[in-house]
C-alpha cells in the first residue's frame, strides 16, 4: 500500500509563514517610512573631540588621530555611523586605538566650513565623504580609507592602520 | 520538524571531507588568531557568514541535481517541511560552530588575560546566532533556484553587484542607489545589532527587515521547490 499523503497535500503553504511574511512586510514598510520621517537617534559610542583637543592630546598621548569627514547630508556616513560608531565593540577599538576627532562639512548647509574643517580638508585632499584619515605621531604618512566599505572591512583597515601606527611608535601597552 | 531531515543534512555534509576540514579551520584560526594579537579583541572571529555558507551551500540544489530530492519527496513529507528542515538544520549546525569558536576564543583569550567580558560576548554570540539563520533562508531562496553549489555563484555574484551599487551611490551621493545596495547587504548579511537593543536603542525597521527577509525568503523557496516537476520522467 502507498504510503499515505499529507493532509493538504505535499505542496501545501504553511499558513502561518504567509502571515508572518506579510506581517514583517508591512511592518518593514512602515518602520522604514516612520525612520525615513524621523531619523533614529543615534547613540554614538566613540568619544570624539575636537580638532583643537584631539591634536592636543595625541601629542601628549602618542596615539594616532583618526579624523572623521564627514556631513549632515551624507548617508553613508550615517550608515558608517550607525553600524560602526554606535556599535559597542567597533567604539571600544576605536576609542582604545586612537584619538577620534569629527569634522563636519557645513558648506552646503550654510555655504563655509568652520577654520579647522577647511583647513584639515585642504591638507588631506578631501573630495568625498565619509573620508577618514588616519594621521601617525610620528610624523610617517597618513592611511585614507575613502567612502565606507562596510563594517567588517571598515574595522580591519582600522584595526591594521591602528596597529600599525602603535607599533611604529613602540612597544603595544 | 522533521528529525530525520534535519539529521541528514548534517550527516550529508560530515560526509564531505572538504566542507569538514573548511568548517573545522573556520572554527580553529580566528580564535587563535585573536589569541595571539593584542587589542583585536572579537574583530578576529568576524561575521558568521562564512560558517553558515560552508554548511548551506547546495542544501537544496545538491538534493535537486543528484536526484536525492525525488527519493525524499516520494514519501509523504511535505516539501515545505523539507525547506524548513533544511533550513533549521543549516541554522543549528552553523551555531554549534559559532558557540564552539566563541567559546574556544574566550578560553584562549582568558588564559592569556584579556578576554572580552561576559556580556559582550553573549551580545556578540547572539547576534552571530541570528546572522546564521538569517543567511540560512537567503541560501535556502538561492538553493531553490539553481542546481548544485550554484547558490555559491549567486550569492557570490549578488555580493559583487550589491557592492558595486552601493559604491555608485557613494560616489555619486544618491540615496535611491546606496538604499538599494543597502538592501542587497540586508538580504545576503541580515542582521540585528544585539548590543544596540541592549543600550535601549532598538531599530525597528532593521527587526522589521531582518524577520521580513527570513520568511520571505523561506516562502519564496518553498513556492519555488512546489513549482519543481521532480518526476523521474521529467529529466
Amino acid at each position: 500500500m502507498p504510503p499515505a499523503e499529507p493532509r493538504g497535500g505535499t505542496r501545501h503553504v504553511p499558513r502561518w509563514l504567509l502571515l508572518a511574511a506579510l506581517i514583517f512586510l508591512v511592518a518593514r514598510i512602515v518602520t522604514g517610512i516612520q525612520e525615513g520621517r524621523r531619523p533614529q537617534a543615534l547613540t554614538e559610542l566613540v568619544q570624539w573631540e575636537t580638532a583643537d583637543a584631539g591634536l592636543a592630546r595625541s601629542r601628549t598621548s602618542g596615539q594616532p588621530l583618526l579624523l572623521d569627514f564627514s556631513a549632515e547630508w551624507c548617508g553613508p556616513c550615517r550608515v558608517m555611523q550607525r553600524e560602526v560608531f554606535a556599535d559597542r565593540r567597533s567604539a571600544e577599538a576605536i576609542n582604545g586605538l586612537f584619538v577620534p576627532v569629527r569634522l563636519v562639512d557645513t558648506q552646503r548647509e550654510t555655504g563655509r566650513n568652520a577654520p579647522d574643517v577647511a583647513m584639515l580638508q585642504q591638507r588631506y585632499h578631501i573630495e568625498a565623504f565619509p573620508t577618514l584619515v588616519i594621521v601617525p605621531t610620528n610624523g610617517s604618512a597618513p592611511t585614507v580609507i575613502q567612502g565606507y566599505p562596510g563594517k567588517a572591512k571598515l574595522m580591519e583597515q582600522l584595526t591594521a592602520a591602528g596597529l600599525k601606527a602603535r607599533l611604529e611608535r613602540g612597544p603595544i601597552r | 520538524m522533521n528529525s530525520t531531515l534535519l539529521v541528514g543534512l548534517w550527516r550529508q555534509r560530515l560526509a564531505s571531507p572538504i566542507r569538514v576540514v573548511i568548517l573545522a579551520l573556520m572554527v580553529l584560526l580566528p580564535p587563535l588568531l585573536g589569541s595571539v594579537v593584542r587589542g583585536i579583541g572579537l574583530q578576529a572571529l568576524g561575521d558568521a557568514i562564512p560558517l553558515a555558507l560552508v554548511l548551506a551551500a547546495g542544501m537544496i540544489g545538491q538534493d535537486v541535481s543528484s536526484g536525492v530530492l525525488q527519493l525524499i519527496l516520494a514519501r509523504p513529507v511535505r516539501r515545505s517541511e523539507y525547506v524548513l528542515s533544511r533550513w533549521l538544520s543549516v541554522g543549528f549546525g552553523a551555531s554549534i560552530a559559532n558557540v564552539l569558536q566563541i567559546a574556544l576564543f574566550w578560553g584562549l583569550t582568558a588564559a592569556r588575560g584579556w578576554a572580552p567580558s561576559a556580556e559582550t560576548i553573549a551580545s556578540f554570540a547572539a547576534g552571530r546566532e541570528l546572522q546564521i539563520f538569517g543567511v540560512a533562508a537567503t541560501m535556502a531562496l538561492l538553493s531553490s533556484l539553481i542546481g548544485g553549489l550554484g547558490d555559491l555563484a549567486l550569492y557570490a555574484m549578488i555580493f559583487v553587484f550589491g557592492g558595486i551599487v552601493t559604491m555608485i551611490g557613494q560616489t555619486r551621493q544618491s540615496a535611491v542607489l546606496h538604499g538599494i545596495g543597502e538592501e542587497i547587504g540586508a538580504l545576503l548579511s541580515p542582521k540585528i545589532d544585539v548590543a544596540q537593543i541592549l543600550a535601549g536603542a532598538p531599530s525597528w525597521f532593521a527587526i522589521a527587515t531582518y524577520a521580513s527577509n527570513i520568511t520571505l525568503c523561506l516562502l519564496l523557496a518553498i513556492l519555488i521547490v512546489n513549482r519543481k516537476e521532480l518526476s523521474y520522467a521529467s529529466g
